[in-house]
């Protein structure tokens, strides 16, 4: 599922659950970081607007493998903010020159996802079990099998784009910042235990250390 | 007329901003035009990098070359006080001889000056900015006036890289940082609190505690009567029959407007200054010409104790040992800084650099308590072929987007392979587990640069463009060579002697 020979790295700990909310709510979080969080939190999806809705599909279900909710109070959606920013041509700065415009990219990104199912299963992504998507977006990561000859889109640097831009967005997100014991947001006092180990009283402890 | 300046400054980083002060100071009829907004960091800044992406010049810019750069994030910056209000803040100097590389060691281009002078004015801006540092500082020349405040607080990367650096005998330092360990007062400027180790500088400070130029040159120029017009975004720079430049044609909010000036700074960037140029067939063959973009190799590794690694400065240690290391076997040098980092840019640098998804990157990020990095930041000898040049596609605006073109040479792919080498042992020294390195490239550097003669350069030592009078660049696309240091403070310096030159104090 991953290019590193030791996926995850060293085990991670586990972090509580339930804390971060009610420190967002608190005074030890500033105004404009409360307000800005709890948008996010109470953000409503749209129908979409870039995707038609076959494709959409596709595409939440495929986003929803690159950073899947599990374990979380409720799923963290990444696949309506990318709908939205395509459907406005917004991106962030920068592309490839050997990719195409980013709505062109990902409208054959996600088509090249959509005919690698039908080939492999004769199946919709979105109906396929989770290992089977899991190695169809495999092969979409390493410009392999049916991602191999796109007539010059280069499936790779895709990937590489819309993998790093979901994972901003699902770890911006005040939910998953809780599952990874975050309390940045919590900024109105500024830090003093800033060293090795430290740790300020509405810091969350690991579970499991 | 009312709407004739003495002098227009396009963009308002560190290098307009200070040349917006200086002239103002010396009593000229000063505006400076800014392609973003103002904000108020007190109100308009959130410790959440998703909004503050805001801070980002997000323009396309369609990147090219085996080594494409990254913008938005990385190399850009929009807003009254440019790229500054998000830059970490780390104000290392350059050394004497990175300004001579072509002395050295025969090849890039050395500076049409000498680092004397340079220095009183690298001097006037730590003191001005209010710079945290070391005295003494452990490299370098020896110097007249030490830093105006002492070293900022170490976090638990700073700990972890002098642990790791110590025993593989690499010497480190609490290094110089623009931002305050203690409240400073500046005339101009007024009291500045210090830093509340929130750790979100890359993403935009809030306290004023950090010196972007707009808590530090800009209030000092509008206390002298300088103006500063938001969101106007340059689109020509206007000459007359003989070719000098009369003044800027801008965009506000879809309506154009004319100014006029006796002369024009041009400060908007290494990438936006060629663009400018370009469009306007300003600058001759070698506009564009010449990118450099530091090599800035990082290497993270996940720790037994948590580091919590977006507390405190986040480069809050330097080794300056790699400057010229004995075993080295390519051009210039390197320095070594410790690095924090937020959650977001960690998760998406994460997921590009190490290819990690679905439950395998969360299971990484459940440990991103217990990370942390250091980086190198080095010399990057001038090709000219890599280069900006105008694409075929417009973007909103209906301008062509700047097409870069970056391809690393061998003496940078040698330097990083030997920051790779050190950085390990310092990192596998200090206990790290699960090390990996992102190769990154930051800064974009010299794409206008000065030099002795137009043969070789689009500018001459004081910034005046040679083919366009009336017209001067500031900002680092004026560098001839990168400098392996991170260019804010240097940028700063040059732009006050620009503008001293500019006034005849030079």
């Amino acid at each position: 599922m991953s290019d590193s020979p030791t996926p995850g790295g060293a085990p991670s700990p586990e972090w509580p659950a339930g804390w971060a909310l009610p420190l967002i709510a608190s005074p030890e979080t500033t105004a404009p970081t409360r307000r800005s969080l709890q948008e996010r939190l109470d953000a409503t999806h749209d129908a979409p607007r870039f995707f038609d809705a076959d494709a959409y599909e596709t595409f939440a279900a495929a986003c929803a493998r690159l950073v899947p909710s599990t374990g979380l109070d409720r799923p963290v959606d990444v696949a309506p903010s990318i709908d939205a920013r395509l459907a406005k041509g917004t991106g962030d700065g920068w592309r490839y020159a050997a990719l195409p415009p980013d709505g062109e990219a990902f409208r054959r990104g996600v088509a090249a996802i959509d005919a690698a199912a039908e080939g492999a299963h004769a199946e919709r992504f979105c109906d396929l079990a989770p290992a089977d998507q899991d190695a169809i977006l495999t092969d979409a990561q390493h410009a392999r099998g049916a991602f191999a000859d796109l007539d010059g889109f280069d499936a790779r640097l895709w990937f590489a784009d819309w993998l790093s831009e979901a994972a901003g967005l699902f770890f911006g997100h005040p939910l998953a910042q809780q599952d990874i014991g975050y309390a940045g947001f919590a900024d109105a006092p500024g830090w003093t235990r800033i060293t090795l180990g430290a740790r300020e009283e509405r810091e969350p402890l690991p579970e499991t250390p | 007329m009312t709407d004739r300046y003495d002098a227009i400054i396009i963009g308002t980083g560190a290098g307009g901003a200070p040349v917006l002060a200086r002239l103002a100071a010396a009593g000229l009829r000063v505006v400076a035009l800014e392609a973003g907004r103002l904000w108020n960091p007190t109100e308009d800044f959130a410790t959440d990098e998703l909004e503050q992406d805001k801070l980002f010049w997000i323009d396309e810019r369609i990147s090219a070359g085996t080594d494409a750069l990254a913008f938005g994030a990385n190399n850009s910056g929009i807003g009254v006080g440019g790229s500054t209000l998000h830059y970490t803040a780390y104000t290392p100097r350059p050394h004497p001889a990175d300004l001579a590389i072509k002395t050295e060691f025969g090849v890039g281009m050395d500076w049409p000056f000498g680092f004397d002078a340079l220095e009183p004015y690298l001097t006037e801006a730590e003191q001005f900015m209010g710079v945290s540092g070391p005295n003494p500082y452990p490299w370098g020349p020896p110097r007249k006036t030490g830093y105006p405040l002492p070293p900022l607080p170490l976090n638990a990367a700073a700990q972890l890289m002098q642990r790791g650096a110590e025993a593989v005998g690499i010497r480190t330092s609490p290094a110089a940082n623009a931002a305050l360990s203690g409240s400073y007062y500046r005339e101009g400027v007024g009291w500045r609190a210090a830093c509340t180790n929130r750790g979100f500088c890359q993403a935009g400070c809030n306290t004023g505690a950090k010196a972007s130029m707009d808590v530090t040159y800009i209030p000092f120029a509008q206390a002298h009567g300088a103006e500063v017009r938001p969101e106007c975004f340059v689109t020509e720079i206007t000459r007359d029959s003989t070719g000098r430049a009369t003044g800027v044609v801008y965009t506000h909010r879809g309506t154009e407007t004319r100014l006029e000036a006796d002369t024009v700074f041009l400060c908007a960037g290494s990438v936006e200054t060629p663009r400018l140029m370009l469009m306007n067939g300003i600058g001759g063959e070698h506009v564009g010409r010449h990118l450099m973009a530091h090599p800035g190799l990082q290497i993270w590794g996940r720790f037994d104790e948590p580091t919590r690694p977006f507390k405190g400065i986040p480069g809050g240690l330097i080794s300056e040992d790699t400057h010229r290391p004995d075993d080295a076997d390519f051009a210039g040098g390197y320095l070594l800084q410790s690095i924090g980092v937020m959650p977001v840019t960690y998760a998406r640098q994460v997921a590009r650099g190490r290819g990690l998804w679905g439950e395998d990157l969360r299971e990484h990020m459940r440990g991103y308590g217990y990370v942390a990095g250091i980086n190198i930041l080095g010399d990057c000898l001038p090709h000219e072929d890599n280069r900006i040049t105008l694409s075929d596609e417009t973007d909103a605006r209906g301008l062509p987007k700047p097409h870069v073109v970056f391809d690393v040479g061998e003496n940078e792919q040698r330097m990083t392979a030997h920051a790779d080498r050190v950085m390990r042992q310092i990192w596998d020294a200090a206990g790290a587990r699960d090390v990996w390195s992102f190769d990154r490239h930051a800064h974009v550097i010299g794409t206008a640069r000065m030099g002795a003669t137009a043969d070789d350069s689009v500018v001459d030592r004081d910034g005046r463009v040679w083919d366009t009078p009336g017209l001067i660049v500031s900002d680092n696309s004026t560098f001839p060579s990168s400098l392996p240091v991170n260019p804010a403070l240097t940028i700063v310096a040059n732009a006050l002697r620009t503008a001293d030159a500019f006034l005849g104090r030079g």
